[in-house]
């Protein structure tokens, strides 16, 4: 681990300055990082990923820890609540049941404890080679996206290239099902923006994941209350039920019409894409549908028409339109 | 009181029933005039269910490991390894590391100019604080020349594939081969023809990592001057003098080497190694204590590691069952190194045999002793091979294999385990569901055998003061699996004491030489010399306390914490102090007739297999050993335990895989090296075979370990229909092959 | 139940659990109430380091500093930097060094250096040393001791919840703090609660049982 310097930010504001690099053309691994739960923060540090100079807790900021009612029955959550809270969360569990499964689904009771919702939207990558010190990939400032001529069997089968990454984020294909949106502050102050926006394709921005610029950080993530949330759920497929991150998962909420029929349906798969991925194609195949057998073929078919697996993933179409089908099924039982 | 009759002895024992002391009763024993167990079950402590000696300190923390140990003035050291494969260094750049605040000393390993693995370590540093050496080793400019390097097996059998190692190369298809070989393959092969049934089939195991929680690690405790003390963590207590002294210039006398715990072994840590090599040069360099600890990835890349092995057979048997002929071509995956996978047709009978075995070098660190070496790989294989014969025979796999083992003791353990598994409810029908529903369930079983059996040259001594404290020392090291528990044990039942009344010190080179824990040898080694002590110790005391009682010697009763002879009694406390001032310090030895070898196992797995995600939820194993006198049933359960997982382990999740493209291992972590968790174990039901009438001490760490691997795959391909060939079975192989079977 | 974890219940109960508010850490200050104080009382840093400016408790600190850790109920000084964790300041960097929590993968994925912060477990190497200033730091030496152990230690002897014991600690401290909050848990759940700990020798079903042990012990 490189030797950095610690600040407590007291404030937003102060945050902001301190994470605000001097140099604007400073290489994006060696910017000022944000300490919120530090999960990943810590653990890309030590590998050499990311050699900040300087660390900058976030916790030390009051209140931004609180998860509150938005007055119209939706949510505003801090970015600094921890995944246990939302998890344990009674209003969370009752009204939007998707997104406390999703944050029970997420690595390990200790690791959930000092997690925030803020870092599990902005940790970084799984990739074999990402992971790796010695390896500088394409994601790094390297020219070679070493997984997808490698061993890529956990990478991206849906809009990979020039890297292969796939989004570790379990709370953020819920959210992004769950319409929230997310507030990002910055020196020029803040702007709200739906949490799919938030996300950027390696095409668009191979060497970082979101759309954060130099200083910015994410304040608060904002829920609405709406009528898929009851009927929401996340389905995800580790190959190890211990620690492990998504082979692949589904969020997925509904909005069912008395007739049986779906009224409106958001798909957001986890695992599969570099970002989290939305299915808008497979949504509209299964809205007016009664969600019989043949229609949740027919949906999963769909959401996987784009997917181009490399050598060692191909599996991962057929788990993820059986997940998607249980996924449904489970809100429509 | 006891009579004594020509050649017999009568002795009173406690009355165990269903393993409860109950009341004491008197037997009728050969005097061999030397230590004997006595029967089985009427032990006092030995064969029941005893707690961990050193559980209380374990349970709290303060149980102190190599990582713990911190002395006045130590310095922190680590490796600069080599990023590549295969590479020559140019250059080494030291500046920028020596300039690092708290950096004591930064050396190039000698002799080392060409790496031929990854994680290779290639200098080393040494600073004033962990983060400091840390960030020096990282600032070690080095400037390397790449060389041609080969790191998976299909490209090192390829024609013309870069030599990994000098004379080494890519097995049968390549370089070295014939490592050795044994039968007639012509005669196999005609056998074949008059088989009924017969199985063309090659099975791949890959390479594995022990993955000790505590990584290799050394502190050299040394600060100039004629003496040192070496904490090492090892599974060799008594070579880290020796190593040592090699490496500081002082006698091996004048080193004390020190394992009071250890983090695990599982056959990665003999001597004190690289890892101790340079925590006692660096440390003679800075005339300060040294601590060397490798990182988890460094671990994983330069600490050894279990080979894999590629097992291509052509067998056949006949309609009543019987195994014919088994023709198989062994290569073995082993890095750089050299290794052997256990003989083929494993454990079973065949007229006609022919194994030849080879070995495909890779640009990967070398292959070490990884518990029960070279079995599991050849175990996976050869009950995999049994289930796809047995499935052309229509043959239940139990009875196939009952009818081609060479000893009875598997007949005993088959029965066994298919009893506790509910063999009977094997699914009939592979593939299919009853309910539609995507889940499968289905079972699978298979045998191992090991050695094993205990060596000479251990000496055990027990103290006894005249306060009564006794005390039993050996240099022998616990690597977890209870040797601690057992030294302690025996002597407080040979002595008629307490269990908690005798102290164990072990781990500790200056004591009384003990054994390297290699081959599961070490309760067969160690156990008869600490029976042999603490025999010679009771003899010593009866022959000073029977004065005092006016009774013969021979006469004398050691029970209930107390000395009996002669109608009187006196407590073990009273009797003592009768010793002078020093006490009393008795010695034993290893000798023959208190251990023994071979052992033998049965594993059982019943798996649920997800047709649609490829999942495997392993729902309950079985293992049935065999390990003549079990000295404490409990931390037997443990070892049986710990081999069914580690097996699990090994079927489902677990194994190094390297970048062709790059020469690197890409899953050097906890995250993507995969052991199994709390969430994967399933009822485990471990069961220690009582059938096995010898009375002689075997250990029963490996084996445990052997069948469970073959079992899980066999149990997979019975519940789904379609046979994996390739560990680990994960869930993107499984929806591969039922694709696959779809598409046919 | 009697509590098989000495941790403090006021700790379990915080609503403040996650986040430092400057109160708490002013309030940790030996005598200095004053926010001024806060740079210089709580990052304390040899006149060698770079200082920060006084009176400014966000200037950034570097290189060797003086905190304050609530150890297992005692106030400990000790010398670390920004980037050593809480794990390498107990095992490393205190002068009576706590080395219960072990140091394994040090990357949060084994938890063997499991210790309880602020009521809750947390990976030990996965915490900055600076960050836990202020906050109740519980070890696995502060739940019992070979002499006293609580009802999760005993159990964990009773029913050889270990072999080799690297992964005990982390295991002994999950679920001491578990019992508390779960005293009568289902199998299911304490395999869930420790999916986080793992072992490597194998010892799991009798780590469960211990669990299990310890929790019909605690309810008496």
């Amino acid at each position: 681990m490189n030797a950095f310097e610690f600040a407590n930010a007291p404030t937003v504001e102060a945050a902001v300055k301190l994470l605000t690099p001097s140099d604007p053309k400073t290489d994006p691994d060696q910017l000022p990082r944000a300490l919120a739960g530090g999960q990943d923060l810590l653990t890309t540090i030590k590998a050499y990923i990311t050699p900040a100079p300087r660390v900058v807790n976030l916790k030390t900021i009051q209140g931004l820890d609180k998860i509150a009612d938005d007055g119209k029955g939706g949510l505003k959550i801090g970015a600094l609540a921890t995944i246990t809270a939302i998890e344990e969360n009674e209003t969370i569990r009752k009204n939007f049941p998707g997104l406390a499964q999703a944050a029970h689904s997420i690595a390990t009771p200790q690791i959930r404890n000092m997690g925030t919702i803020g870092g599990n939207l902005c940790q970084r990558p799984r990739c074999w080679y990402f992971r790796l010190e010695t390896v500088k990939c394409l994601k790094k400032g390297g020219t070679e996206c070493y997984a997808s001529i490698g061993q890529n069997k956990y990478n991206a089968i849906i809009a990979g290239g020039p890297s292969y990454i796939v989004h570790p984020s379990d709370l953020a294909p819920m959210l992004i099902a769950l319409n929230a949106t997310l507030t990002i502050t910055g020196a020029e102050g803040s702007r709200t923006i739906p949490v799919q926006d938030f996300f950027a394709l390696p095409k668009v921005s191979v060497r970082r994941e979101n759309i954060l610029k130099p200083g910015e950080i994410v304040t608060e993530i904002q829920v609405p209350a709406t009528a898929l949330a009851a009927k929401s759920t996340y389905l995800k497929f580790k190959e190890r039920e211990s620690l492990d991150f998504a082979m692949s998962a589904v969020a997925a909420a509904l909005e069912m019409a008395a007739d049986g029929t779906v009224k409106d349906a958001r798909l957001v798969l986890a695992g599969v894409a570099p970002i989290p991925w939305r299915v808008p194609d497979a949504e509209k195949a299964l809205i007016g549908k009664k969600p019989d057998a043949a229609t949740l073929l027919n949906v999963a078919q769909i959401a996987l028409q784009d997917a181009d697996p490399l050598e060692h993933n191909a599996y991962k179409v057929p788990l993820t339109q059986t997940l998607i089908r249980r996924a449904i099924s489970s809100l429509t039982a | 009181m006891p009579t004594t009759q020509p050649g017999k002895k009568t002795i009173l024992v406690p009355k165990i029933v269903n393993g409860v002391p109950s009341g004491e009763e008197e037997i009728v024993v050969d005097d061999t005039d030397a230590p004997a167990w006595g029967p089985k079950d009427k032990h006092r402590l030995l064969n029941t269910y005893l707690p961990r000696a050193d559980g209380p300190h374990k349970a709290t923390g303060t149980a102190k490991y190599t990582h713990d140990i911190k002395v006045p003035n130590m310095a922190y050291a680590c490796f600069v390894t080599s990023p590549h494969a295969h590479a020559r260094i140019k250059s080494v750049d030291t500046s920028a590391a020596e300039k690092v605040a708290g950096v004591l000393a930064v050396v190039p390993l000698p002799n080392v100019e060409e790496v031929r693995f990854e994680g290779q370590p290639v200098a080393a540093v040494a600073a004033k604080t962990l983060e400091a050496a840390e960030e020096a080793a990282h600032a070690v400019a080095i400037e390397w020349e790449q060389l041609p390097f080969v790191v998976t097996a299909q490209d090192a059998m390829k024609a013309g594939a870069p030599a990994a190692v000098n004379g080494g190369g890519g097995g049968r298809f390549g370089g070295r081969a014939g490592g050795n070989r044994g039968g007639n393959p012509e005669q196999v092969l005609d056998a074949l023809k008059s088989c009924d049934v017969t199985v063309d089939a090659t099975y791949t195991s890959v390479i594995m990592h022990h993955c000790c929680l505590e990584t290799h690690s050394v502190v050299c405790d040394y600060s100039g001057g004629d003496s040192a003390t070496v904490y090492c963590s090892t599974q060799g207590c008594n070579s880290i003098t020796t190593d040592a002294a090699r490496e500081l210039g002082l006698p091996a006398s004048k080193i004390a080497g020190i394992v009071y715990n250890m983090g695990g072994g599982f056959g990665s840590k003999f001597g004190i190694g690289i890892v101790g090599q340079w925590a006692c040069r660096l440390s003679k360099q800075l005339k300060q204590p040294v601590k060397l600890v490798l990182t988890r990835r460094e671990e994983f890349l330069a600490a050894g590691n279990g080979p894999g092995a590629i097992q291509t057979f052509q067998a056949g048997a006949t309609k009543d069952g019987t195994l014919v002929a088994v023709h198989c071509i062994q290569q073995a995956l082993p890095g750089i190194g050299r290794s052997n996978i256990a003989a083929q047709p494993y454990q079973y009978r065949a007229q006609h045999t022919y194994r030849e075995q080879n070995t495909v070098n890779t640009n990967e660190d070398s292959s070490v002793a990884m518990r029960a070496p070279g079995h599991p790989q050849a175990c996976f294989a050869m009950e995999s091979l049994m289930d796809e014969l047995a499935d052309k025979l229509q043959m239940d796999p139990v009875e196939f294999r009952k009818k081609n083992v060479p000893d009875p003791a598997w007949i005993r353990q088959l029965d066994a385990g298919a009893k506790a598994i509910g063999w009977q409810n094997r699914n009939k029908t592979p593939g299919k569901s009853a309910n539609g529903s995507s889940l499968v369930r289905g079972m699978g079983c298979g045998i191992g055998a090991w050695g094993g059996g205990g060596r000479g040259g251990c000496v055990a001594t027990v103290n006894i003061g005249q306060d009564g404290s006794v005390t039993v020392q050996n240099a022998s090291q616990d690597l977890g699996t209870g040797t601690r528990t057992y030294v302690r044990a025996i002597v407080a039942e040979e002595l008629g004491l307490d269990y908690n009344d005798v102290l164990e010190e072990i781990g500790d080179s200056r004591f009384t030489n003990g054994v390297a824990s290699g081959g599961s040898t070490t309760a067969a080694s160690l156990s008869p010399a600490v029976k042999d002590a603490a025999y010679n110790a009771r003899t010593e005391m009866a022959k000073r306390v029977a004065p005092h009682l006016g009774a013969d010697p021979s006469a004398v009763l050691f029970a209930d914490r107390q000395i009996a002879g002669n109608g009187k009694a006196l407590s073990w406390k009273q009797a003592c102090a009768f010793l002078p001032s020093g006490g009393l310090s008795v010695r034993g030895e290893w000798k023959p007739g208190l251990s023994g070898n071979g052992a033998h196992g049965a594993s059982f797995a019943e798996v649920e297999v997800d047709m649609e995600t490829g999942h495997v939820r392993v729902v309950k194993m079985a293992h049935v050993q065999d390990g003549g006198l079990i000295l404490n049933r409990m931390g037997a359960e443990s070892q049986i335990n710990g081999g069914m997982i580690q097996s699990l382990g090994m079927a489902l999740y677990e194994g190094r895989v390297m970048d062709a493209n790059l020469g690197v291992m890409v899953n050097p972590a906890f995250n993507d090296y995969k052991l199994p968790g709390c969430l994967e174990i399933p009822e485990l039901i471990p069961i220690i075979d009582d059938g096995d009438e010898r009375n002689v001490v075997i250990g029963l760490a490996e084996p445990a370990n052997i069948p469970g691997s073959g079992a899980i795959a066999n149990a997979v391909a019975n519940a789904i229909g379609v046979r994996i060939r390739e560990l680990p079975i994960t869930p993107d192989k499984i929806l591969n092959a039922l694709a696959q079977q779809k598409n046919v | 139940m009697s509590s098989p974890s000495s941790s403090p219940p006021a700790a379990e109960n915080s609503p403040t659990t996650g986040k430092l508010p400057a109160v708490s850490r002013r309030g940790f200050l030996k005598g200095a109430a004053v926010a001024a104080a806060a740079a210089e009382g709580l990052l304390r840093q040899p006149p060698s380091a770079a200082a920060a400016p006084a009176g400014d408790p966000s200037a950034p600190v570097s290189g060797p500093t003086s905190i304050t850790l609530k150890i297992n109920g005692k106030d400990r000084d000790v010398t670390v930097e920004p980037r050593t964790t809480l794990l390498s300041a107990l095992r490393d960097h205190l002068d009576d060094p706590l080395t219960g929590p072990k140091l394994v993968c040090n990357a949060g994925t084994c938890g063997a250096c499991t210790v309880i912060l602020d009521g809750k477990i947390v990976y030990g190497c996965s915490v900055l040393a600076m960050d836990a200033v202020g906050r109740t730091i519980t070890t696995v030496e502060g739940l019992g001791t070979p002499e006293k152990p609580n009802e999760v230690q005993k159990a964990f002897v009773e029913k050889d919840g270990m072999m080799c014991g690297y992964c005990t600690s982390g295991f002994v401290t999950n679920l001491s703090n578990f019992l508390n909050k779960n005293p009568d848990p289902s199998l299911e759940e304490i395999k869930e609660r420790c999916k986080g700990n793992f072992c490597r020798c194998g010892t799991y079903p009798h780590v469960f049982a211990a669990a299990q042990a310890a929790a019909k012990a605690s309810k008496g």
